[in-house]
């Protein structure tokens, strides 16, 4: 993932990138045209001063001649020729390159010049001067050395100035940012976000804070609501109970009467065990539990197989205990026995008739296996009233209410089948 | 026997009442905290039902009240909340037993029939019908004054007969009791077909009378 000032910095980069690199020809240009400016007026200067002081120095036709072939051969750059053009004849500016003669290497170098007509002594004279002139590609390449020397500087300034500014300027978000990753719903406690002096932080938090009460606020309700109703519900469903009990003592029963009284009756039964769980659940989330009991695991562990030995008989399943001894664990002792109960009460009911079950627990975690046939869809394991079987007779809340405390007590578990077992480990 | 019944949903109460009747109950009714106040301090009840959420008070208050008054009243709590610790400070205050709804009747009156036997008879707390006799203390039995010895859920099932005389128990019903809190989960009620064979495997072999009949194909009935 990309951090957000990173992204505006390659931005930043790109465009100095773009706006340097188009800066060197227009830099390249205007040095090249004030050099050549500065040139054609040095160059008429020259001109100027040569027609002048050629003039004042009033030479016979011989002493010019002389003069003009010493001229031509010393003065370097300048160049008078006789001739027959018009005095008023335009000055023509032109740029020439030339190879220098003078240096050992292969060296062309650009020039400059100006060519006039002249009158000397009433004769018209063609004079050039020519000025040496920087060649194109050698400013080309210094000014963009030179741009290229600032580009690096704005870019190590733009790291610099990021790397500050990203632990300064994005410190209140991401204090924000900690506190709602540290936010548990269940929790029920709010976020108090520290107030920033930057406008969008501030709205951040505030909007973040209406969010989380709203959320929290309606958290509540539901839970209240869960409890409420099942609350609710016990009273009704022990006056059916009882009313079920009462009928069932009439003399006058036909046995097809009881059959039906009992079939009401456990239906019942799981009327009361669903909603008896609905209840459990809702105080686990609701914090009804103190979770700092010491527990004897290994004593609770066999009780709980003690009490539940007859079923096993009854299924005729073999059963493997493996418990070391005095295994203690911090939590709430209901809690514990709900959840070992409920994993045992799965391996017998969803056990094969004299399948295995086999019970290991030493200090690190609690293991417990059963026969089966088919694996169970791990995702839809632990949700409500998902039926990961076609056994139907349970409450659908067994497993959400072991996940609920495993998770209290900061448990993992996991599940697996390997070999037509079952295996559901939870790690302390 | 004298039970007060304070309870405001009156369906309930009058199932109660109804049910504990034939078995020589007395049954009073209190709807409100008020009213239980009153009939508690006026007269003496072998057993009060108490239901902890009444619409004027909490019932946790009648307990105290009576452990002010130095009554000796047995108390069975009736709640619709499972919560432990409500169970706890309910029988610390002095309450005898506690019983979570929805319950069953039988399970009601097999609870009001061991707390008024405990209350009253304390030491030498038998029960004798015929050549059967059972110690609850000691939870032993005989027949013909020769031990018989029972498993404990054999006993258990053997009390809640005797609280239950004459009345039909299914066997969903003895499930429900066996199993406790939790393993009612299972729907399989095999079990108690197990442990009723055993039960009258031993008395019979014991040559107690078969008191324990089968009704209607998969209920129970104790005679006597």
């Amino acid at each position: 993932m990309n951090k957000l000032l990173n992204k505006s910095l390659k931005s930043f980069t790109i465009y100095a990138l773009v706006v340097l690199a188009a800066s060197v020809p227009a830099y390249y240009y205007l040095v090249d045209s004030i050099w050549l400016r500065e040139l054609d007026e040095h160059n008429e200067i020259v001109a100027d001063r040569t027609e002048n002081e050629l003039n004042q120095l009033a030479l016979t036709e011989t002493e010019l001649i002389q003069s003009i072939v010493l001229w031509n051969k010393i003065q370097p750059g300048t160049n008078l020729q006789k001739n027959n053009l018009d005095k008023n004849r335009k000055d023509s500016t032109y740029t020439v390159l030339r190879k220098n003669p003078y240096v050992a290497h292969e060296d062309i170098d650009r020039f400059r010049g100006l060519s006039r007509v002249i009158e000397i002594n009433g004769e018209t004279y063609l004079l050039t001067v020519e000025t040496n002139v920087e060649e194109t590609e050698e400013t080309v390449v210094a000014i963009a050395i030179l741009t290229f020397f600032f580009f690096l500087i704005l870019v190590v300034g733009f790291l610099i100035l990021n790397r500050r500014l990203s632990v300064k300027l994005w410190q209140p978000f991401k204090n924000t940012l900690t506190r709602l990753k540290a936010f548990n719903l269940n929790s029920q406690t709010s976020i108090t976000f520290e107030n920033s002096n930057i406008l969008e932080f501030q709205e951040l938090n505030e909007a973040l804070n209406k969010l989380i009460e709203h959320t929290i606020s309606v958290y509540k309700t539901q839970k209240e609501f869960t409890e409420n109703a099942s609350h609710e519900l016990q009273t009704p469903l022990a006056i059916i109970k009882n009313k079920l009990d009462i009928l069932l003592q009439k003399e006058d029963l036909t046995d097809r009467q009881y059959q039906i009284i009992e079939d009401i009756n456990k239906a019942l039964t799981r009327v009361s065990r669903i909603n008896k769980n609905l209840l459990l659940l809702a105080k686990i989330e609701n914090h009804q539990f103190d979770e700092s009991e010491t527990i004897n695991l290994s004593k609770l562990t066999e009780e709980c197989l003690e009490q539940l030995q007859e079923h096993f008989l009854n299924k005729e399943l073999r059963v493997n205990i493996s418990i070391e001894r005095e295994c203690v664990v911090t939590g709430n002792g209901v809690l514990i026995e709900v959840l070992i109960n409920n994993l045992l009460l799965n391996s017998i009911r969803h056990n094969l008739q004299k399948g295995i079950v086999e019970v290991k627990l030493n200090q690190s975690g609690l293991i417990i296996c059963n026969s089966g046939k088919a694996p169970l869809e791990k995702e839809q394991l632990f949700k409500r009233f998902k039926k990961t079987s076609d056994e139907n007779s349970g409450s659908g809340l067994g497993l959400s209410i072991v996940e609920q405390i495993y998770k209290r007590h900061q448990w993992t578990i996991d599940y697996d089948f390997q070999q037509e077992t079952h295996t559901f480990k939870i790690n302390f | 026997m004298k039970i007060l019944i304070i309870e405001d949903e009156n369906e309930l109460a009058d199932s109660i009442s109804e049910y504990l009747s034939e078995e020589n109950y007395l049954c009073e009714f209190a709807r409100t905290y008020n009213q239980a106040l009153e009939k508690i301090e006026s007269f003496h009840y072998d057993c009060i039902l108490l239901d902890i959420m009444l619409p004027d008070g909490n019932g946790m208050n009648i307990l105290e009240e009576l452990k002010r008054q130095d009554k000796q009243d047995g108390v069975i709590i009736i709640s619709a909340k499972n919560a432990l610790d409500d169970k706890i400070k309910g029988l610390q205050i002095g309450a005898d037993d506690y019983l979570t709804k929805p319950f069953h009747l039988s399970e009601l009156a097999a609870r009001i029939y061991s707390v008024i036997r405990r209350k009253q008879f304390g030491n030498s707390n038998t029960v004798r019908q015929n050549e059967l006799e059972i110690d609850l203390l000691a939870k032993a039995i005989s027949v013909h004054n020769l031990p018989v010895i029972l498993t404990k859920k054999e006993f258990d099932l053997l009390l809640y007969f005797i609280g239950n005389r004459n009345r039909v128990i299914s066997k969903s019903t003895l499930a429900e009791h066996l199993s406790g809190d939790f393993a009612d989960m299972l729907d399989n009620h095999d079990f108690v077909y197990a442990h009723i064979k055993n039960l009258k495997k031993k008395l019979s072999e014991a040559g107690c009378e078969s008191y324990l009949k089968t009704v209607y194909g998969t209920g129970y009935k104790w005679e006597g």
